[in-house]
């Protein structure tokens, strides 16, 4: 009994420890970086944000079905390759490039899904050997970095509307996608498998076709954070996306998802992301020597994944 | 005349060594409440949960209104009109409760988004019938997981009831409900019987049987012995009908015992245990010496592993103390406990007792290595191997090369490694959770010797054992548990499988059977 009650408070508590991680990063980095809050600086911020938020919502809905995608690093880059020969420069076939990122991200995922619902392999094995084949596949699709985004595009993307950056407008839109994909079934189902796969099944919970919908969606939030890179950056890159994957999974954990499924939310991995990217932006401010970045970066994200964690800790020695 | 509502018959179902139905049926129609019947391990569950679609049978058929129905899952269940509410939860401790109700069957506007209003209101009038357990406020908005058990029972209870069933099971429904909870259910159960609703009952409580069901079906061994009504029956049949006619009452020679591990001290040790309260514990005394086999019995899950737990220093001891020769046992840390002369050669041997994947020897010897390790530390292999072989020769385990992995044995030599693996420690004391679960007959018999060999080298033997014909050819003495707590005990003289039914299932003491 009391253990359960721990449990519901651990939740709130590593919510709090999220908010409290957030407010610390941006006071080290403003304090830093003498024009944080001005609009250009803003703007660009938040537009190395959204790919890394994109792909930790992906990596939430994973999770919480108790699942894990080790590949969504990597299709994150065959999608953002496909669209970047697709594209090519015209903005008349962004609109194709975009449906074919997504459709990337889409079969990606029915892969992985499927690998893992129906041939019951670990989500870890299954995902890192599919990982090697999309990365493999982006490198056949784009050897070397190159292609080119239409210039209108990478425009709007470090435009602002009103004052406010698109892409703090895009990482509004994805959490709002978020709140709409929780009222529906498919996430409701999630939910009940990652928690507790065996009841679900009980309850009449489609329990294998719901784990392939959790890879599905996963798949497409990384479609979604490969349009985002390539807004960014402007040209294709077939290593892009390998970086992304774990910081994905630690985005997760800070934002106080349990990696065993069934408890957390995307919200909490938004705010994780962002401090992930906090974190690599007060490195650089800080004028850490370039030798030492990686070191102090890993250090960071320790202390980081070791705080969200305290609560559960508390937990356990409760029980 | 039309059909029986249900019809099951021929149904076999085995796991592993296990013949859990071995030809196991009912017959019940509409409008009725139908105990299932059985002692421990007679199948009553598997033969729910076969019909609720989460076992599929090897074999049998299922026939509702005398149309043949093949149930491969849980939603062909659902499809026929059958709902269960199972022993085990199936309630999602993360979702709340009306997230429970309407689980797997949401009410959803298009394309798949989810309705809450109208799944608060369907949760809310399955729930309302129940509102007396909940003293009038329905926890609707409430993680399910923190609700209390019995609390968790009724949503349960009220999800199956949201599906509308015409078959209801209730699998050990009032295991974990107070008094006013069950008052509450049964006054459900008969309004459902009224509306024409089958209610299939399993539960240990025979006063519950005998005050809610009109009839009931007796298992044992997997096989459907017979059914009653119960209104021309009493206890005694049924105990009858449960145990068997065969007085089955076995040799207590120990015979030519094939082993006769060493134990450390072959003097006399006396474990005394005094008003020991844990979880699931309360209040437990007695004593035991040496060479003596103490059983304990009653129905599955009253407590009897956690005793065995809290012996061995892996349960928090919240009032009491055990004594091993005037020493206290130490509470916290099983590690201490081995070193004090305690081994426990737990139920779940896949989970807790054994390395599955790594070698037989490995296993063997891991409990005793400081013992044999040079300067605490280093471990030399001749005398690990050595160690390992002498218990392979005198458990007589069958094995193929101590290189082998365990998971490549057989239970019973599964078995045996894990008892072996403590043996090797020459504890003073040994606790046995239920060491022959899954173990074929022949295996059983070598175990049985093994466990007499221990007591007469010495050792204080504590033996849990679900099977009441093991703790009849075993026990010295058996103490019964129901609720944590010693209901009973018997000794020699009055140790038979009869009896320790009757005792189990608390009838009074001293009836003759």
């Amino acid at each position: 009994m009391t253990g359960v009650l721990d449990r519901v408070r651990g939740v709130q508590l590593s919510g709090l420890a999220t908010v409290a991680m957030l407010v610390v990063a941006v006071a080290v980095n403003a304090s830093l970086q003498p024009n944080f809050w001005d609009s250009y600086a803003l703007t660009s911020n938040f537009a190395t944000f959204v790919p890394l938020v994109a792909i930790a919502v992906g990596q939430t809905i994973v999770v919480l079905s108790g699942g894990l995608d080790l590949s969504l690093g990597a299709q994150v880059t065959l999608a953002s390759v496909v669209a970047v020969r697709i594209v090519d420069g015209s903005l008349d076939r962004y609109p194709l490039a975009v449906a074919a990122a997504l459709g990337v991200g889409l079969a990606c995922g029915a892969l992985n899904g499927l690998v893992v619902a129906l041939l019951r392999l670990q989500p870890i094995v299954a995902t890192f050997a599919t990982s090697f084949v999309y990365s493999g596949l982006a490198l056949v699709v784009l050897p070397t970095p190159g292609g080119s985004v239409p210039f209108e595009v990478t425009t709007a993307y470090r435009d602002s509307v009103l004052g406010v950056p698109v892409a703090l407008l895009l990482i509004v839109a994805l959490a709002l996608l978020w709140l709409v994909l929780r009222r529906h079934r498919v996430m409701r189902h999630v939910y009940a498998v990652g928690g507790d796969a065996d009841a679900a099944y009980a309850s009449l919970v489609p329990v294998a076709r719901t784990r392939v919908w959790a890879y599905v969606l996963g798949g497409l939030f990384a479609a979604l954070s490969a349009l985002a890179i390539l807004a960014n950056t402007g040209s294709g890159d077939p290593f892009v996306g390998n970086e992304l994957t774990l910081a994905s999974v630690a985005a997760v954990v800070i934002g106080g998802t349990a990696l065993a499924g069934g408890r957390g939310g995307a919200g909490g991995s938004v705010i994780g992301a962002i401090v992930l990217a906090l974190v690599a932006n007060i490195i650089f401010f800080a004028d850490v020597p370039t030798d030492y970045r990686q070191l102090v970066n890993g250090a960071v994200i320790i202390l980081a994944l070791a705080l969200a964690g305290i609560p559960a800790l508390q937990k356990r020695r409760a029980a | 005349m039309s059909p029986p509502l249900l019809e099951m018959s021929g149904v076999r179902k085995r796991y592993g060594g296990v013949q859990a139905l071995d030809g196991a049926g009912l017959t019940a129609v509409r409008g009725e409440v139908h105990a299932l019947l059985g002692p421990n391990g007679s199948g009553k569950s598997t033969l729910d949960k076969t019909l609720a679609g989460t076992v599929v049978p090897d074999a049998g058929t299922i026939r509702i209104d005398g149309a043949e129905a093949s149930v491969g899952g849980p939603r062909d269940a659902h499809a026929l009109g059958v709902a269960a509410v199972y022993q085990q939860l199936s309630v999602v401790g993360d979702l709340t409760v009306t997230q429970n109700i309407v689980l797997g069957l949401e009410p959803a506007r298009r394309f798949g988004f989810l309705d809450q209003r109208a799944a608060r209101d369907r949760a809310g009038a399955a729930l309302e019938r129940f509102a007396a357990a909940f003293a009038g406020r329905l926890p609707l908005d409430r993680p399910a997981g923190a609700l209390g058990p019995g609390e968790q029972q009724i949503v349960e209870v009220a999800k199956a009831l949201a599906r509308r069933p015409r078959i209801l099971v209730l699998d050990e429904a009032t295991a974990s409900l107070h008094k006013e909870q069950v008052d509450v259910l049964f006054d459900v159960v008969r309004e459902l019987r009224a509306d024409g609703v089958l209610v299939l009952f399993t539960s240990h409580r025979l006063d519950e049987v005998f005050a809610l069901c009109d009839r009931a079906t007796v298992l044992r061994n997997g096989r459907t012995v017979g059914t009653v009504e119960l209104a021309a029956t009493d206890e005694d049949e049924l105990v009858r009908l449960m145990v068997g006619d065969a007085p089955h009452q076995a040799p207590r020679t120990p015979s030519d015992a094939p082993a006769t591990p060493s134990v450390a001290a072959p003097g006399t040790s006396t474990l005394e245990v005094r008003g020991l309260s844990a979880d699931r514990l309360r209040d437990v005394s007695f004593t035991v010496r040496s060479g003596e086999v103490l059983g304990l019995g009653g129905l599955q899950g009253q407590g009897q592993s956690e005793l065995l737990l809290a012996l061995f220093g892996g349960a928090r001891v919240t009032a009491g103390e055990a004594v091993l020769d005037g020493r206290p046992l130490p509470r916290s840390s099983p590690a201490k406990a081995a070193r004090a002369g305690v081994a426990l050669v737990p139920g779940d041997r896949g989970r807790q007792g054994m390395f599955a994947v790594r070698p037989i020897q490995e296993n063997l010897s891991l409990a005793s290595m400081r013992r044999r390790a040079t300067g605490r530390l280093a471990l030399r292999a001749a005398a690990e191997r050595r160690a390992a072989t002498s218990m392979v020769e005198r458990l007589r385990i069958k094995i193929g090369s101590l290189a082998d992995p365990v998971s490549t044995l057989s239970g019973g030599n599964q078995q045996k490694v894990v008892i072996g693996k403590w043996l090797l420690d020459r504890p003073r004391v040994v606790l046995l959770d239920d060491p022959t679960k899954g173990v074929d007959v022949a295996a059983k018999e070598e175990i049985y010797a093994i466990i007499r060999g221990l007591a007469a080298d010495g050792a204080v033997v504590i033996l849990n054992s679900s099977d009441n014909r093991e703790l009849t050819e075993l026990s010295d003495r058996v103490l019964v548990l129901f609720e944590g707590a010693v209901a009973e005990e018997l000794g020699a003289d009055a140790i038979s499988e009869r009896r320790l039914v009757s005792s189990a299932l608390r009838l009074a003491p001293g009836e003759k059977l």
